[in-house]
């Protein structure tokens, strides 16, 4: 029988993963229940978004609260970048079929690569934690370290921002609405592009901001917009389409198969992800809380 | 009109194309093709590489020249692929009729080209690639060199160093793929050879560009070894090592950390600063600060700082460098561009890095390249970690 | 015009194919060998995209694994080509039954997700199953099949044994195509059309819309088995990125380019992908973003392709006659 503080321990680790993969995975979803587009430019975005934290932080210094406003500058950057997207080509493709808007966002990601090469090379950059989160507690046996524990707390404070927005608000009906039936929504008066414009704005202000967040934790090179998306898009798909909570289940799940997965199958990493989405798939073909398509 | 006769006239259309591609050439230049990974996460080793090569070009074609003919180094994008790595380096032959090929920077890449090599018969230096697949005997044939270090050298040197620890409880931790499962199975057996009383604890095998390996480091502290070995290399030691220091991870170990994959690079103490655990081992190509090299090697870092205008010039310039200067010598040698003739030129070929002399052995074609080794620490002035002894350890005892 | 109809277009453009090794270029016939094995790999996803309408994300999975089975059996078993190519093909299509049972349940993107989380747990394999598939390293070095009877035919004693390669491929690959021309124009054919239209219709009418559209899924990946088997020789060894995401996505976009609307637009599409994709990569480290750019132009200015764009202009022509 394992020592109950490592499987405490390895249960959080499964969460943090979770945590920052639910931290860029939100935007996907948001963007993905609402526009039904899959935007695979969400990597690029959450890439960018690294890169600007990175050289915000290089303009302003690493003094008290400097990573807090170079993360707030680049999220709001990258928030214009997804709103001009959005208005000057994303807008025209609605109307089309799935493939067009797909195959668009993948070009995106072709050519948002190459810009941040030409800006940044091809090095491997680095940010450290902001000096108030640089520290780590013992929590039950295990040490977490402070930035960690910021993030497991952020994944669920946004689900439920979320959710408040979403359900309580007016802004949040409408986009339930605009979810459920665009063209109803846009007989009823209401101005539907500008909906879809903001939904875009904020699912690429979160990809953006996460890619910002997670530069104290992870190196930034090219080729991270790539390893991330096709993992975000897996999450997405295995909470269900259209599911904010099925996002952040699904985020949990995943987190958790592959913490333990390592302990019964050792090289099991590899194979995780995908055989995850295979079985939830398979036996719930709707994801986890989603509801069918057709 | 339907569309066949679309298809038609647009097949003529492109196939103009194809017509504009023979190009003439008033003067030769020896044409030296280099398939290397130009984006992507591989990209920060690949890019120094080429940029090394090009600056032996640069310095040879001021010169005067090989044989009185200019070099041209021709560079494509092989993006870490291997599939890509063979279309272009076929590319390169049967379109740029290049004379020789070097480059390949993955251990997937250079056996792949190898096979372009030998089947196009031209010569094949590979400055980057370290598995063994590529010069193992049934592997070998007469094009193909290799001016990089193997992963039996680098996991025997790393084994052979952590054998004069006084630990007992090893653990390793590497990326699954080729290059970690090699080199970690280089380390073990050779590290169970030195020291029987080795046990090794634990082993984890985070997939290649694993995002979070917070699992993994917490599934290895709960084994408590003493020591870990690691191959994870570039941005994903930089990954590993911000996530494992917040959490007592190599203070557990005592910083006895071995990180093999060039973890002591300068670039990446560098891009981590002050995250960089202090303590740890590691190797690296080339460290532009190691002072107790020779004098070659200094004047090799004063030029390479200029072509490349860093003050702190990437470590991996060098190999693309000395993958040209034994291709260069080897044709001087011969005195011909005959693939036939520079390939049994570089036999036994023995020339003047800026690290010492490398000979190329007859045995495999391997090159007897080492890497420099040592133990970090802050660099008061640099504000970045070092490794200070930094060693040259000659492989000679470690390669078959 | 009909009289322009009636001129069989597509037995020219089997002629010209015919027709490269004589100009004598190694360079030539590499390219063009290239283009018409990825043309059939085009076309069979076609057959998913344009025809059927389902989105498949992870159609190289079938590419790789007739890549990987013909290049094992001829490696490893020596076993000639004859066999091993069709042994390809037969895997493949196997495969797809399998994972396009699951698939089908699914509609629009989930089909297409699952899709990809198959191709990537095929790649996964291959990568990771040192002792057959040679993991992530691969089998580099394909053996040729064995074509010194080639030598013996009229006119082609003098060539390579790349032409003569090319010139069985060129013989395969519209053998492939010719059968694949004669399904879509069947009422096979047609229904998937029907299916493509309008699903709901389809099922009211009586058709049974998961089986037609797995039929037609394991005939694509069959093909593209097919397809897979001779890359792998032409390309002197397999690897696993066959199977990775970025090869599917370049078949898509041969498909796109070229035109999903018409049965040849793939392979117009491989042809004009391939060749940019060689002359721009001469001059710029940035063929990400060309293609990119190119995409997109594409997408807003011409979504049905090269070949959708010029019917659509010579049909306009047409009228102001």
């Amino acid at each position: 029988m394992p020592d109950p503080s490592f499987l405490f321990a390895q249960a959080l680790s499964g969460l943090t993963v979770a945590m920052f993969l639910f931290l860029i995975a939100s935007g996907l979803s948001l963007i993905f229940g609402v526009l039904r587009v899959l935007n695979f430019a969400h990597g690029s975005f959450y890439m960018l978004g690294a890169y600007l934290a990175w050289q915000f932080v290089q303009w302003v210094g690493t003094g008290p609260g400097r990573f807090w406003w170079a993360a707030a500058g680049a999220a709001a950057g990258i928030a214009v970048l997804g709103g001009l997207v959005e208005r000057l080509l994303l807008r025209h493709l609605y109307g089309k079929d799935e493939l067009y808007q797909l195959l668009f966002t993948y070009a995106l990601v072709l050519i948002l690569s190459d810009v941040a090469k030409v800006a940044w090379g091809t090095g491997q950059l680095s940010v450290s934690r902001p000096p108030g989160l640089d520290g780590a507690v013992r929590l039950a046996g295990t040490v977490v370290p402070y930035y960690n524990l910021f993030i497991l707390l952020l994944g669920p404070a946004i689900a439920v921002a979320f959710w408040v927005v979403l359900y309580r608000t007016r802004a949040g009906r409408l986009i339930r609405a605009a979810a459920l039936d665009r063209e109803m929504l846009g007989a009823l008066g209401t101005d539907v592009n500008r909906l879809y414009t903001g939904v875009f704005v904020l699912g690429s202000f979160l990809a953006g901001l996460g890619g910002a967040l997670v530069t104290p934790v992870k190196t930034i090179v090219p080729g991270m917009d790539v390893e991330i998306i096709v993992e975000a898009f897996i999450v997405v798909v295995i909470g269900g389409l259209g599911s904010f909570w099925g996002t952040f289940l699904g985020a949990l799940v995943y987190g958790q198969v592959l913490s333990f997965g390592i302990l019964v199958i050792p090289r099991f990493s590899i194979f995780s992800v995908f055989a995850l989405m295979a079985v939830v798939l398979i036996l719930r073909p709707w994801g986890l809380l989603g509801r069918p398509l057709r | 009109m339907d569309r066949r006769t679309v298809l038609s006239v647009l097949g003529a259309a492109v196939a103009s194309l194809l017509v504009a591609v023979p190009a003439g050439e008033a003067q030769k230049p020896i044409k030296v093709g280099f398939p290397m990974i130009m984006s992507g996460p591989g990209a920060l080793f690949g890019e120094p590489a080429a940029k090394g090569a090009q600056m032996f070009v640069d310095e040879a074609n001021a010169a005067g020249g090989v044989l009185g003919r200019k070099l041209e180094l021709v560079v494509r994008d092989t993006k870490g692929n291997a599939d890509e790595a063979v279309r272009v380096s076929r590319e390169l032959i049967l379109r740029e009729n290049v004379d020789f090929l070097v480059g390949t920077l993955t251990s997937a890449e250079g056996p792949a080209v190898s096979v372009v090599a030998k089947e196009n018969k031209i010569v094949f230096i590979a400055p980057i690639p370290k598995t063994d697949q590529l010069t193992a005997p049934d592997k070998l044939h007469p094009y193909v060199f290799r001016v990089a270090s193997t992963t039996t050298i680098e996991g025997r040197t790393a084994a052979e160093l952590m054998s004069k620890w006084n630990v007992k409880r090893i653990a390793t931790i590497s990326p699954d793929y080729a290059y970690g499962q090699d080199v970690t199975k280089a380390f073990v057996d050779y590290v169970k050879k030195l020291k029987p009383g080795v046990e090794i604890v634990d082993q984890q095998w985070p997939k290649l560009g694993e995002a979070d390996y917070t699992p993994f480091i917490n599934a290895q502290m709960v084994k408590k070894p003493e020591a870990v070995f690691s191959s994870l290399w570039g941005g994903h030691f930089v990954t590993f090592a911000k996530q494992a220091r917040p959490l007592g991870y190599f203070d557990a170990i005592k910083h006895n950390f071995f990180g093999a994959g060039e973890a002591a690079s300068p670039e990446t103490a560098k891009a981590m600063k002050d995250d960089y655990p202090f303590g740890i081992w590691g190797n690296s190509y080339d460290a532009f600060y190691w002072t107790e090299g020779p004098p070659a090697h200094r004047e090799y870092v004063r030029r390479v700082s200029a072509y490349l205008k860093d003050e702190h010039p990437s470590s991996w310039a060098i190999q693309g460098y000395i993958g040209m200067q034994a291709l260069t010598a080897a044709i001087k040698k011969a005195n011909s561009t005959d693939s036939d003739k520079v390939a049994r030129a570089l036999l036994g070929l023995t020339i003047d890095t800026p690290h010492g002399k490398l000979t190329i052995r007859e045995k495999d074609h391997q090159a007897n390249r080492a890497q420099i080794y040592g133990k970090t620490v802050k660099d008061p002035k640099l504000g970045f970690a070092v490794m200070r002894p930094a060693v040259y350890i000659d492989p000679a005892k470690f390669m078959d | 015009m009909s009289r322009l109809r009636r001129v069989p277009w597509g037995g020219l453009a089997l002629a010209a194919a015919l027709a490269v090794p004589a100009f004598g270029s190694r360079f030539y016939t590499f390219v063009a060998t290239d283009v018409v094995i990825l043309a059939l790999f085009a076309v069979s996803l076609n057959l998913l995209l344009g025809y059927t309408g389902l989105v498949s994300f992870g159609h190289a999975a079938y590419f790789a694994i007739g890549a990987y089975t013909c290049g094992i059996l001829m490696k490893k078993a020596a076993v000639p080509f004859a066999l091993a190519w069709p042994a390809g093909g037969l895997l493949a299509a196997a495969l797809a039954l399998v994972f396009g049972f699951f698939c089908v349940r699914l509609t629009k993107i989930y089909f297409a997700m699952l899709t990809l989380a198959f191709a990537q747990i095929v790649w996964a394999i291959c990568f990771k199953w040192n002792d057959v598939t040679g993991g992530e390293q691969g089998m580099p070095e394909v053996p040729y099949p064995e074509l010194a009877w080639m030598a013996r035919l009229p006119g082609l004693g003098d060539l390579r044994t790349s032409d003569h390669f090319y010139l069985l491929t060129v013989v395969l690959v519209g053998l492939c195509l010719g059968i694949l021309r004669r399904i879509v124009g069947s009422p096979f054919g047609r229904i998937l059309t029907t299916i493509r239209e309008n699903p709901e219709r389809a099922e009211f009418i009586g058709v049974d819309v998961r089986r037609y559209e797995l039929v037609a899924f394991v005939i694509a990946g069959g093909f593209a088995g097919l397809a897979g088997a001779l890359f792998g020789i032409f390309n002197r060894g397999v690897f696993p990125d066959f199977a990775y995401w970025p090869k599917s996505s370049e078949a898509l976009i041969m498909t796109l380019l070229g035109g999903m609307g018409h049965f040849w637009g793939p392979a117009v599409g491989a042809l004009v992908l391939l060749v940019l994709n060689q002359q721009i990569t001469a001059y710029t480290e940035y063929w990400p973003f060309v293609l990119g750019t190119i995409l997109i132009v594409l997408l807003f200015a011409f979504p049905g392709g090269i070949v959708g764009a010029l019917d659509a202009a010579a049909r306009r022509l047409g009228r102001r006659r």
